[in-house]
């Protein structure tokens, strides 16, 4: 079966167990008639020797019909309700009984626009876990409190980066933190496989992690003198790892043309999910784009099988500055 | 892109119905409504071209394979009547794969042409 789903100030969406498409109503001049028991010619073939009349009733008519064009998810709502009230952990001074912010798949998926697959898929990407059967993000500063215990506990017990056991990290983390919340972290920075023993272990993803550590340094400042940042960032990663800008794809943004170059935090989910409006609003934000710096902020606007140049041809306009090609708005921004 | 649905037929599968498709509008000699009366006689040629006669009219069509199908819904009622929420499923009743066209001018059907005097 397929759902529509949508509030009353939303634009309708159907979708299936895994897709998503917008509805538009077509109009016909023409009259539509729909019936049940109507055969084909092949069909009637078969009996050439009878002369019934089959009497076939017109099960109704109309002068339009809607058409069905595959979209994006609407997932950026689903962000929005969860980081109404992130998870602070057990020792927040927040009411935990409270659940009117809080909710469970059923309510999400009567209030997002997008298929029960991509909704499910979409709350892996941003690591939502669920407490108490309701699903929550965790609060970027607990996130970070609980990352740290981990790092801290692999370089005590020196172990490799990619081989962290379960198992101890819940034995001597547990009475700190919650289980599930050590195990959730470790899900969520690192990736989950059995040794030969059947032993679970975690190998930590340096992107994710030193990614994760850049944000928490640009989040305390407007904008961070490049090279301090880099020489800061590089030191506050776990030892073993290496920081690279290309990390912070999509999450921060450096401005060449400053002196001394600078850094600050652009984040994609916060930018308009609808195409032209993202596209004005990073126009406001920096009036010319190389597409290597714009590409992160507009690679998720990308329709099945479209291509970010398309997207360019699109919603800007070309042109060379100093020998580079970039990209401006193709009117003017107020 | 069409919504990918069981296109099976026969038991267990998806029905399938025909499409008609008229130009113009089809309306009724008394009135009272099109509920419940007859629209006309369809048939075919041997060449497989469909012909409707529709009142005193005659109107030669053609079939067209669609190319995106259309699916019939039909709005189903929930489960669990809850007045603060108000989801709508619909489930899907038939398919419509074929549909036959008439375009041409309705020809008026002359049965009885009086010879020359």
């Amino acid at each position: 079966s397929l759902v529509i789903r949508g509030e009353k100030d939303e634009q309708v969406v159907l979708c299936s167990k895994d897709k998503t498409y917008e509805m538009k109503i077509a109009d016909t001049s023409n009259m539509l008639l729909f019936i049940p028991g109507c055969k084909t010619s092949e069909q009637l073939n078969a009996d050439q020797a009878s002369c019934n009349i089959i009497h076939s009733e017109i099960a109704g008519f109309s002068n339009n019909y809607w058409e069905l064009r595959r979209c994006r998810p609407k997932l950026k709502k689903l962000r929005k309700l969860l980081m109404e009230d992130p998870y602070e952990g057990p020792d927040s001074q927040k009411d935990q009984t409270l659940t009117i912010s809080k909710y469970t798949t059923e309510d999400l998926l009567s209030l997002i626009q997008a298929s029960e697959e991509e909704i499910l898929h979409h709350l892996q990407a941003i690591d939502a876990c669920k407490i108490e059967g309701y699903w929550r993000i965790l609060e970027f500063d607990y996130q970070m409190k609980l990352l740290n215990h981990v790092t801290q506990l692999i370089d005590s017990e020196s172990w490799s980066l990619s081989k962290v056991p379960l198992c101890t990290c819940l034995e001597e983390l547990g009475p700190l933190e919650p289980k599930e919340m050590i195990e959730h972290i470790l899900l969520s920075y690192g990736r989950k496989y059995i040794d030969d023993a059947g032993e679970v272990y975690f190998e930590m993803r340096e992107d994710k992690i030193c990614r994760a550590l850049g944000q928490m340094l640009l989040q305390n400042a407007v904008k961070f003198n490049l090279s301090d940042f880099l020489e800061v960032w590089q030191q506050s990663v776990p030892e073993g790892m290496t920081t690279r800008l290309d990390q912070l794809k999509g999450l921060a943004l450096v401005d060449k043309s400053s002196r001394p170059e600078t850094i600050f935090l652009l984040k994609v989910e916060d930018l308009p999910e609808d195409n032209q409006e993202r596209f004005n609003s990073l126009f406001t934000i920096r009036e010319k784009w190389t597409e290597v710096d714009i590409t992160p902020y507009i690679e998720d606007l990308c329709a099945e099988k479209q291509t970010v140049g398309a997207l360019l041809t699109k919603y800007a306009r070309s042109s060379m500055q100093n020998g580079v090609k970039v990209y401006n708005s193709r009117r003017p921004i107020s | 892109e069409a919504a990918s649905l069981p296109h099976s037929e026969g038991a267990g599968g998806l029905a399938e119905w025909v499409l008609v498709e008229l130009q113009g509008e089809v309306e009724p000699r008394q009135s009272g409504g099109l509920a419940g009366s007859l629209l006309g006689d369809l048939h075919y040629t041997h060449e497989g071209v469909p012909v409707l006669i529709v009142g005193h009219h005659i109107l030669y069509g053609k079939v067209v394979q669609l190319e995106k199908p259309f699916a019939v819904l039909v709005k189903q009622r929930a489960t669990e009547p809850d007045p603060t929420r108000a989801d709508a499923h619909y489930a899907v009743t038939a398919l419509i794969k074929t549909k036959l066209l008439f375009k041409t001018r309705p020809k008026p059907i002359i049965t009885n042409v009086p010879k020359k005097v």
